[in-house]
């Protein structure tokens, strides 16, 4: 479905990735994992169009993504979930989620997806008219998730979901995580996380210092030594 | 202290302020959206009140239909020119000092060519309708205040409801509050940025007709405007058409009340006094919530 072949990506003199390459199949959930700083954001944000590629190429379905703008991606179906929500915070939920639904390939069914969005989390419903910034960090994760799925996500990338969340809101937005997944979304999971990412997903990729250091199985993730040492503290 | 007087002096701020508001919510929403300060907002303004002016003299055409009008012409003029002038310097490092820079020169090339065209004498909008007055027991409304004050609030509320109910004017919103996620979800930042500033400067030129069924104006109004536009927004906070309006409101108040109590001279002593208070307690403005 989408690879991403020996990508380099530059901020001025600085490369944030040295010629990363992954991969990613229809209906697969990926974990993408590192320590803060090594660059997993900048993959994300580079397959989103929203940075520059300095060399390499990003695949989606035989077609070259080089180049693309982040507002023309969308429209393929490839949909981010920022760090940190990223939400309108002076607008309604409601607004909020009905953004999502921007690109003109979905526009038409905004109010079926609202509906969906509303029933998959009743807590925004009750909230529609609330602004966005003004909702609990558990709440704001369930709009931004929202938002997303308004756009009919095909690969759906999630930077740091849990991030700032208690435990049990963590938990829960994993599990939504996993029922996505069930319901044919393709996910690329970016998350600190590593052992409650590593359990819900199928294949990883670990990032050190923009270099891809190491992928396999996520079970076989899970036993490797350097992962335990560096990332589960075992 | 009279009643009535005070009274009048409140409808007339009101009057006033909604003025203001209509010009000051596209200044607010080009410095929020697009972190442009758009120095020649009020210049445009006071182009439209002179091509209502040219409109009315020579073919008899009503400062309504001209405002009507102005909105398409300077939309599209806008557009142009903010392909021309505005894109390229929104690559800057420093944007809102560009932008301040380049849009004053504009201001004053504009300035001198109203000069020309116009010549520096003050000029009044005078309708057919100018002399007469809607009469309420004591109170005493002059047509064309009405006039002005009625085009301004329904300039008001048509962008207000565009913002709030169309895909392009919630976009506008989101753009400015959140530019990196308002592009993942489809935004695209230069179309959304040009729509803007058109709307903001098609706006202005309606303003500037209705400023102008107000005050009396020459070629080199759009500066004292301007001031009252940072007024306006600074008051209001920036990007926020709610909050805008409103300070718009409490602005013509404010002067209206203190040109009916204190002699003229101090009228913009107690306005720009005002200014520095708000920079120095609240530079946010007085609304703690966004609206809008």
């Amino acid at each position: 479905m989408l690879s991403v072949e020996n990508l380099t990506v530059c901020y001025g003199q600085m490369k944030a990735l040295r010629s990363v390459s992954i991969e990613i199949s229809a209906g697969q959930m990926v974990a993408l994992i590192g320590a803060n700083g090594s660059g997993k954001t900048t993959l994300l944000n580079a397959i989103s169009g929203l940075v520059p590629i300095e060399e390499g190429r990003i695949i989606w379905e035989d077609q070259s993504l080089n180049g693309f703008p982040p507002d023309k991606l969308c429209r393929k179906g490839i949909i981010q979930v920022p760090e940190g929500r990223k939400l309108f915070p002076s607008m309604t939920v409601e607004e909020n989620l009905i953004m999502g639904a921007y690109h003109p390939n979905v526009r038409k069914k905004a109010q079926e997806s609202l509906q969906k969005v509303f029933s998959s989390f009743p807590r925004l419903a009750d909230r529609r008219r609330q602004f966005a910034g003004s909702l609990s960090g558990g709440e704001q994760q369930m709009v931004a998730m929202g938002r997303a799925l308004m756009a009919k996500p095909r690969l759906l990338m999630l930077d740091e979901p849990s991030l700032g969340l208690s435990p049990k809101a963590a938990a829960e937005i994993f599990e939504i995580i996993r029922e996505l997944n069930k319901e044919g979304i393709t996910i690329l999971l970016v998350s600190q996380e590593v052992m409650q990412t590593l359990a819900i997903t199928t294949y990883g990729y670990v990032l050190e210092n923009g270099v891809l250091v190491l992928q396999g199985d996520c079970k076989q993730l899970q036993e490797d030594p350097k992962v335990k040492t560096s990332y589960l503290g075992m | 202290m009279d009643a009535v007087l005070i009274f009048q002096s409140l409808i007339s701020g009101i009057m006033m302020g909604m003025v203001y508001a209509l010009l000051g919510v596209g200044f607010s929403l080009t410095w929020g959206v697009m972190h442009v300060i758009h120095i020649s907002h009020g210049a445009f303004g006071l182009l439209g009140a002179y091509a209502a002016y040219s409109l009315l003299q020579y073919f008899g055409v009503d400062p309504i239909a001209s405002a009507a009008m102005s909105v398409p012409l300077l939309f599209l003029m806008a557009c142009g020119l903010y392909q021309l002038l505005i894109r390229p310097i929104t690559r800057a490092k420093n944007i809102i000092m560009a932008s301040m820079i380049l849009t004053f020169g504009l201001a004053i090339i504009l300035e001198n060519i109203m000069a020309l065209i116009w010549k520096a004498d003050p000029r009044v909008l005078t309708p057919a309708y100018s002399s007469g007055a809607l009469i309420v027991g004591p109170f005493y409304f002059q047509y064309p205040h009405l006039v002005g004050f009625g085009l301004s609030l329904v300039g008001i509320t048509a962008l207000y409801l565009f913002l709030k109910k169309t895909y392009t004017g919630m976009a506008v919103r989101a753009a400015w509050q959140q530019p990196e996620a308002a592009r993942l979800y489809g935004v695209n930042l230069f179309q959304i940025s040009m729509i803007t500033f058109a709307l903001a400067v098609s706006t202005a030129g309606a303003g500037g007709i209705c400023l102008a069924l107000l005050n009396s104006f020459e070629p080199h109004s759009h500066n004292l405007w301007l001031i009252y536009l940072f007024l306006v927004v600074i008051v209001g906070g920036v990007g926020n058409v709610i909050g805008t309006a409103l300070a718009g409101l409490i602005i013509g108040v404010i002067t209206g009340l203190s040109m009916a109590f204190l002699p003229f001279q101090w009228v913009n002593l107690v306005t720009f006094g005002l200014l520095m208070v708000f920079l120095i307690f609240r530079p946010h403005g007085i609304f703690k919530q966004e609206g809008l």
